[in-house]
């Protein structure tokens, strides 16, 4: 009975941690400069775009390419084409950031998969987030920040280090949902040349690689 | 009367206006797939190099790539891109396989997939005649015949709003492919280098 209770107690602490924030450690700092210095401008940026995954046993993958523009009336629009033609989604962002599908393949029209693409675009983009709800946290003595927004259903972290951007995690109270890798940032204003976007919970990846 | 020859003119000019320009509608259709079926009979494999360019609305400049066009009958194809990026798609019945920068994976073919392998198979063989997704016209000129192909059902009406396939007269080898979206978007693919029943390695085809 007592080692039963031993293991049981063990279980529950193990239960416990894994459950706890990925972020617990962290202490809140006073506000010094806003993530905002890495929205990009977008402009206009084309990727080689591969997404990767699994659904129940079966694997998945889509490549193309994904247009993301800026036009002159301040309406962004993200585009994904796969390379022998067909449009997988087009999606609109107006002047208010206000979203609208303007066209998605059929197989992909579902709610939980267009509200997953549009977040991992919109975090990467900078936009949607609360931003009265940015605080500043550290770690390792301050050198690695994590510039945190409230957004629907938990949090997005801007994760820099001397300075640099090199992550954007988004997360609940309990746990990562998606890490987007960033590399080859060349300017704070510059989209990356290359991003790693893992999604913890759904279980598939995009790879966007600047053509 | 008036009236008459005004409704006459108008629907003159709609029937010149959906016929492409430098082309006439061939009467004949089947002899002229008769004569199609004769030429691809002898065909078993094809390859070919091509230039694709991807026309989006979105941006002022167009997208270039280029790669190199494989098809064993009756539905394997090998597309490979070697430029700007290095891509190979490999369709074999209800599997792909895949090589993007060196990584490879198979999948099973979705809906979407499964359509564009038959209906690239159908173009390059000279079948499309057979594809019930499309309703196909045929024009001609002193140098190509046409395949106007639109689609008929839903599932394709998403994907494109009409296929054209440029035949050389005297070959019959596809000489330009251009997929146009519902949106106006469009793939153009150039063949070039088009060559029939060479020595092919199966290995080419392999999805596992």
């Amino acid at each position: 009975m007592k080692q039963f209770l031993r293991y049981a107690s063990i279980l529950l602490l193990l239960t416990g941690m894994s459950c706890s924030s990925p972020y617990k450690g962290l202490q809140q700092q006073e506000m010094g400069v806003s993530a905002y210095r890495f929205k990009p401008d977008v402009n206009k940026v084309i990727y080689r775009a591969i997404v990767d995954g699994r659904f129940v046993f079966k694997q998945f993958h889509l490549s193309g390419l994904l247009i993301i523009k800026q036009l002159e009336s301040g309406t962004i629009r993200a585009v994904y084409q796969n390379e022998l033609g067909p449009t997988l989604f087009d999606f609109e962002w107006n002047e208010q950031y206000d979203f609208e599908v303007k066209q998605i393949m059929e197989q992909l029209d579902k709610e939980a998969v267009i509200k997953t693409l549009r977040k991992d675009i919109e975090m990467l983009l900078m936009i949607g987030l609360k931003e009265n709800s940015e605080i500043l946290l550290t770690s390792g003595r301050g050198k690695k920040q994590f510039n945190r927004f409230n957004i629907e259903g938990g949090y997005v972290y801007y994760i820099s280090n001397d300075g640099e951007l090199s992550q954007i995690e988004n997360a609940n109270n309990r746990k990562r949902i998606v890490t987007v890798n960033i590399h080859d940032k060349e300017a704070d204003s510059v989209m990356p040349e290359k991003v790693f976007i893992e999604h913890h919970k759904a279980n598939f990846t995009i790879s966007l690689t600047k053509l | 009367m008036r009236k008459g020859v005004t409704i006459f003119l108008l629907f003159l000019s709609s029937a010149v206006l959906a016929q492409p320009q430098g082309f006439n509608k061939v009467s004949d259709v089947t002899a002229f797939r008769s004569s199609l079926a004769k030429a691809n009979d002898k065909v078993q494999n094809i390859t070919s190099d091509f230039k694709q360019v991807k026309n989006i609305s979105l941006l002022e400049e167009k997208i270039n790539s280029n790669g190199k066009f494989y098809l064993k009958k009756p539905d394997k194809v090998r597309i490979e891109y070697t430029q700007p990026f290095k891509y190979i798609i490999v369709m074999n019945g209800n599997k792909i396989r895949i090589e993007d920068e060196g990584k490879s994976s198979t999948v099973n073919t979705g809906k979407m997939m499964q359509s564009i392998n038959r209906v690239m198979t159908d173009c390059m063989q000279g079948t499309v005649f057979t594809n019930p997704d499309f309703k196909v016209e045929v024009y001609k000129n002193n140098k190509q015949y046409l395949l106007s192909l639109s689609p008929v059902n839903s599932t394709m009406k998403n994907l494109f709003q009409q296929i054209d396939v440029y035949m050389n007269n005297s070959s019959y080898d596809v000489e330009k492919l251009i997929m146009t979206e519902k949106g106006g978007d469009y793939t153009l693919m150039d063949f070039y280098n088009t060559r029939h029943n060479t020595s092919m390695n199966e290995t080419v085809f392999k999805v596992r």
